[in-house]
């Protein structure tokens, strides 16, 4: 579908980005990566006070296979780091990613030696959920937002659907920009004991 | 006679039609992107352990045999049920020939029975 | 671990099998001292598994469940590296914690205490992949909690910097090429595969909890 770049955008295109934009927004069956208590929220957010049903993410997909969306929801330990890039790997496209929470966006309160300081480290993430963890109304919002991004989608994009492998280094993202991103900020320059 | 089936000509020609869209527009609209790690089994992240093709229980065969003989005779009871009501003045001799039907295959039944085939383990 | 009539404010008494220890090992008991109630008996390394196995199999003490096997590092680098085990006797429901002092500069052994107490499996690795204190036995010492082929030394250790040696970039090439598969045992592995032909009283066995020695 990617080599009908050169279509100009009419009436016909248009349209038809808008149905399968529709289609793939109102009914985004998420993978729910929840590795600890933004896990607890996003089940909150699932349940009847607050109701994922109404967006149509009411199926939960524990199968990549069958999933639109991974909403890696919790601290992401290195020791998890090849499983949740192998899972992401395994999403047929079209697939996004929701980064929910502090953990799983920035590596949050734990700046050690153990976790991975923002899944964007590992896989593409479309949507960062700030909180710790978020209110489901955040969560929500942060669905509405990736909703948003995919109406505005369209299939004449040729670099929209690619798949970002691991690269030959062993890395998603070139070195010096994962160096960057984990940087200790904020009140972890305080933490700085070494000996 | 033949005017009655028609509805069913419709409905299926209908899902033949729907099928045949959904699965156009999906082949048409979609984007595959296969990888080899997208096509490599899933084991919820973890490299691949043990083979695919298992051993299969000869349980689950066993089971499906005496499903299907039990099922068939309930399948020859329906058209005797239907036939029943049909000829009131050979009631009796009927049901005394389903009787004997059943009870045939009910001494098949006791003899798995006792011989623990309906024993799972 | 008869804390002494009256509000307990003052300083309590040793637990009795401090002064059984004493009597049956003498100067392989270096010191005891009871914080917050409990008592802790310091121990020379080299005798450390005969002493507890005498504290598990002598009818008087009875400490058959062990609770706990870890390790402490101060901050103060005078002080050395303890092995702490705290044992509880469940019959009784007597605590004790014993303890040995490695000096950090010389390489960190013990024996094992797997032998005594199948709990110590998990527990000893968890010490050995956090101080690298390696116990001298046990059947299958390898990392816990950080994966198998994780290099940059012991986590809790003081001298581990807290974001540990490595860059980011580096750890979570690491990380991204390892093998999660590899912290399976192999006997795990087989008990795991081969379930459904182990013989019908090994089966009734692991059914009702008990692990034996898988052949």
């Amino acid at each position: 579908m990617t080599e009908v770049s050169a279509v100009s955008p009419n009436w016909l295109t248009t349209r038809l980005d808008f149905l399968t934009n529709w289609a793939r927004a109102n009914s985004l069956w998420p993978m729910p990566f929840g590795t600890a208590c933004c896990a607890i929220e996003f089940m909150a957010t699932a349940a009847s006070r607050f109701d994922l049903a109404r967006f149509g993410m009411e199926r939960m997909s524990f199968s990549p296979r069958q999933a639109d969306v991974l909403i890696c929801a919790g601290r992401l330990p290195f020791k998890l780091a090849p499983v949740i890039r192998k899972i992401w790997d395994q999403m047929p496209q079209p697939k996004w990613a929701i980064s929910m929470g502090a953990c799983a966006s920035s590596g949050g309160i734990f700046d050690t030696y153990t976790m991975v300081q923002g899944i964007d480290t590992i896989i593409p993430v479309d949507v960062y959920v700030p909180g710790c963890p978020p209110r489901p109304e955040g969560l929500m919002y942060g669905i509405m937002l990736l909703q948003k991004k995919i109406k505005g989608e369209s299939f004449r994009d040729a670099d929209l659907r690619q798949e970002h492998l691991v690269g030959p280094d062993g890395l998603f993202l070139p070195a010096e920009r994962i160096d960057e991103v984990s940087e200790p900020f904020g009140n972890s320059v305080q933490q700085t004991r070494s000996a | 006679m033949l005017q009655s089936y028609i509805p069913v000509l419709l409905v299926v020609a209908f899902v033949v039609a729907n099928a045949i869209l959904m699965l156009g527009l999906s082949h048409f609209l979609s984007s595959t992107r296969p990888t080899a790690v997208k096509l490599a089994p899933y084991e919820s992240g973890m490299p691949v352990l043990g083979d695919a093709r298992e051993r299969f229980s000869v349980k689950f065969y066993l089971v499906a045999m005496l499903f299907i003989i039990f099922d068939v005779e309930t399948v020859f009871m329906l058209p005797w049920a239907a036939a029943f009501h049909q000829v009131p003045e050979f009631r009796g001799p009927l049901l005394a020939e389903m009787l004997v039907f059943v009870v045939i295959l009910g001494v098949g039944y006791v003899y798995i029975w006792k011989r623990g085939a309906l024993q799972w383990d | 671990m008869t804390a002494s009539a009256g509000s307990g404010t003052v300083a309590a008494a040793p637990s009795p099998s401090v002064a059984a220890l004493t009597a049956r090992f003498g100067p392989a008991i270096r010191r005891h001292e009871v914080s917050v109630g409990d008592t802790i008996v310091y121990v020379a390394p080299d005798r450390a598994h005969e002493v507890l196995a005498w504290l598990r199999d002598d009818p008087g003490q009875r400490f058959d469940y062990l609770t706990d096997v870890t390790a402490v590092e101060y901050r103060d680098r005078e002080r050395p590296l303890e092995v702490v085990w705290q044992l509880r006797a469940l019959g009784r429901g007597a605590d004790l914690r014993v303890k040995v002092e490695l000096d950090p500069g010389r390489p960190l052994e013990v024996d094992s205490v797997y032998d005594l107490w199948r709990g110590a499996d998990w527990l000893e690795r968890e010490v050995y992949d956090m101080f690298g204190v390696r116990f001298r036995g046990h059947p299958d010492l390898r990392r816990i909690l950080m994966w198998e082929t994780y290099r940059e030394g012991h986590p809790l250790r003081k001298d581990f910097p807290l974001r540990g040696h490595f860059s980011r970039a580096e750890q979570t090439r690491q990380a991204l090429a390892a093998n999660p598969e590899a912290h399976y045992s192999i006997q795990e592995l087989s008990i795991a595969a081969a379930y459904d032909e182990l013989p019908g009283d090994m089966k009734e066995r692991l059914s009702r909890g008990e692990r034996g020695d898988v052949a």
